[in-house]
């Protein structure tokens, strides 16, 4: 009895003591990617947004890079609807393509984007469709990553600019075109997919589905042209070897990710004379999304958080300047937040042009696991 | 009250001496149930089954019809890697026991160590740099002329993690085998050498064979961490073939497919198993002839 009232007691304190502090609202905010992500989130976007609202806190998490990390918090949320909780304990989570579309499909994700000003400003259609998913109104997308063709002007004059133009330079200047195969990490991948899209004849239903497990034979002959391509082409080890090579003068052009090319040349590990453009008819790349979990504890907040984090000012200061991602939303929008100079360098080799006709989605989650085990039978083996 | 009490006190009393001592071993075997027999029980397991929980072979079969050339250079590589090991530590062990420049000896003794301390991903990464067509190695050899600018080629291939490995575990082994070759009995290398031996025969023929369990001892554990690296071909090697631990990751990271994992797992365990089952009955031979 004695211990039971102390209890009580301990419990009342607890809320008197509680009390001052109910103004305070913190908001979880859990990322999928790196630890870049959550650096971005807990020193750039929070201040400023606790700033701009006194008596919010940002709370940010990550779940771990690639897809497994949008798992993650697709597995935390799928638990939180099975037991029937009422409010659930993130309110703003950034995922992958793959995972946006079957967390809609699941009903774990509110529809938030048209009640917010941001969300008119979106023009891409990987705001509507997430590798063949409906996730219209669902999501907002943080940004843009894009593989583009890395060359060096010094060692080629006229780049090729298709695939078709690169099978016959790479067959004039063997060795001299380096890609990382799909083991190494996603550039390579991406350059593959790419490949099925130009060769495969059926770009359309690679990305809009329906799935259909025949599909896959009707590669073999654009695989086996892409084996006898590869015996003129240096491989390199990882996203990072593609680049490595070209910085040292061993390749003269091979698959990136653009992001990833502009962060180097920034730190100086890539000579800044190197240049960019889109394959055509196009190579993948990919958004990631923020999205508002159905049940959010904060849901007014996190609309706000989002529509502060997809603003024209942030996108442009963050996204673009900090990370030289492309912006989530229209890229016209950003423009008058930027200097000159920064806009010219992410958009003068690949113009906003390009990437709306060069710059594909990855395929349906099927599909893009067939390609990549279509490679290692009929490529690699 | 009382009886049940007795009852319970006598056999109590009886296990009084064991009781204890099993207390005490209770964490430590409790640890490796649950942290390592479990996970390897149910990661072997794994690779036979499907994803749907039925029992198959399937795994294997796509193991072989995908990586079977993969299983053939990962097990050239390291027993080219393995053998190589053991005539540089030889080497190395023989020059510190037999060598008679002093300096030499003192210079050999204290750099030979450094790769010990060198994680793999690190040598892995060294390696890179060093190996590259346009790398340090190449440059050097292109900067002191020995080397024509348009013959230089790239090491990273298997050749590049054939020397990373020989590179890192070499030192591992070499500390094992000068241990041993500097407990042993000077008389015998002293009667070879008053015989007129020279050093590479008195090495060959007096200083090896005395050494050989621990030779083959520091060859096994050597040989079972390099199947376990995934970092170095990963870094290293960008075609294919490569090697098993490459295609274990790429099987759980591209395609979230354990069972294929599991069976490569499996493969790889069944070849190191091998390989300590000559260990052990190395180990066997000895003890029984002391």
């Amino acid at each position: 009895m004695i211990s039971r009232r102390l209890f009580l007691a301990a419990a009342a304190l607890g809320a008197l003591a509680a009390a001052p502090l109910e103004a305070q609202v913190t908001i979880n905010v859990v990322t999928a990617g790196d630890q870049n992500m959550v650096d971005y989130i807990t020193d750039f976007l929070a201040p400023q947004f606790e700033k701009l609202n006194p008596g919010v806190r940002v709370r940010a998490s990550g779940t771990g890079p690639g897809d497994a990390g949008s798992q993650k918090i697709y597995e935390k949320l799928a638990a939180q609807q099975k037991a029937g909780t009422q409010s659930w304990d993130v309110d703003v989570a950034v995922v992958h393509q793959k995972m946006a579309g079957t967390m809609v499909q699941e009903k774990l994700l509110a529809a938030y984007r048209n009640a917010i000003e941001t969300g008119k400003l979106v023009t891409r259609d990987t705001a509507k469709r997430a590798l063949g998913a409906d996730v219209d109104g669902y999501v907002l997308p943080m940004f843009h990553s894009q593989t583009a063709l890395a060359y060096n002007p010094a060692m080629v004059s006229t780049p090729p600019k298709t695939y078709d133009e690169l099978v016959a330079w790479v067959k004039a200047n063997p060795k001299k075109f380096g890609y990382n195969g799909i083991k190494g990490g996603m550039s390579g991948v991406a350059f593959v997919v790419g490949w099925i899209y130009a060769y495969g004849g059926m770009t359309e239903k690679l990305l809009a589905g329906p799935y259909d497990s025949n599909a896959k034979n009707a590669w073999n002959p654009s695989l086996a042209s892409l084996k006898e391509f590869n015996k003129n082409v240096t491989l390199t080890p990882g996203n990072a070897g593609t680049l490595d090579a070209l910085n040292r003068g061993e390749i003269a052009m091979g698959p990136v990710w653009v992001d990833m090319f502009y962060t180097w040349v920034a730190d100086g590990k890539l000579p800044p004379t190197l240049k960019l453009q889109i394959l055509g008819p196009g190579m993948p790349g990919q958004p990631m999304y923020y999205v508002i979990p159905a049940k959010a504890a904060q849901a007014e907040v996190a609309k706000k958080f989002v529509a502060f984090a997809t603003s024209p000012q942030i996108q442009a200061e963050g996204i673009v300047k900090r990370f030289n991602w492309y912006p989530g939303i229209d890229a016209e929008h950003v423009k008058p937040q930027l200097d000159e100079k920064t806009w010219s360098k992410l958009f003068s080799d690949v113009t906003p042009k390009d990437l709306s006709e060069k710059g594909k989605p990855f395929p349906l989650g099927s599909y893009f696991t067939d390609i990549l085990e279509a490679y290692e039978r009929k490529v690699a083996n | 009250m009382s009886e049940p009490q007795a009852a319970s006190r006598a056999p109590a009393r009886d296990a009084g001496g064991a009781a204890p001592g099993l207390l005490l071993l209770a964490p430590a075997l409790l640890t490796v149930v649950a942290f390592f027999l479990y996970p390897l029980g149910y990661s072997l397991a794994g690779a036979f089954r499907a994803a749907d929980g039925a029992w198959t072979l399937a795994n294997f079969a796509k193991s072989f019809e995908l990586y079977s050339r993969d299983i053939v250079f990962t097990v050239a590589i390291i027993g080219l890697s393995t053998l190589l090991i053991a005539l540089f530590s030889v080497a190395i062990g023989g020059y510190l026991t037999l060598g008679e420049n002093r300096t030499a000896v003192a210079i050999l003794r204290w750099l030979y160590r450094w790769p010990l301390f060198i994680p793999f991903i690190v040598a892995g990464q060294l390696m890179r740099a060093f190996l590259a067509r346009n790398g340090m190695l190449n440059n050097a050899l292109m900067a002191m002329d020995v080397l024509d600018p348009a013959d230089a080629q790239s090491f990273l291939d298997w050749r590049g993690i054939v020397i990373a490995f020989v590179w890192k575990q070499t030192p591992f082994v070499a500390l094992l085998v000068a241990g041993a070759m500097a407990t042993l009995d000077r008389s015998t290398i002293e009667a070879a050498r008053n015989l007129g031996a020279g050093r590479l025969r008195i090495l060959v023929e007096i200083v090896v064979p005395q050494v050989r369990t621990t030779l083959v001892v520091g060859l096994v554990l050597s040989f079972v961490t390099m199947m376990s690296v995934l970092s170095v071909p990963l870094m290293i090697n960008a075609q294919s073939p490569t090697m098993i631990t490459v295609d274990m990751a790429f099987r759980i990271n591209a395609y979230g497919d354990y069972g294929v994992a599991n069976a490569l797992g499996f493969l790889s365990c069944a070849l190191t198993g091998a390989v300590a089952w000559i260990y052990l009955r190395h180990g066997i031979r000895e003890r029984s002839r002391q």
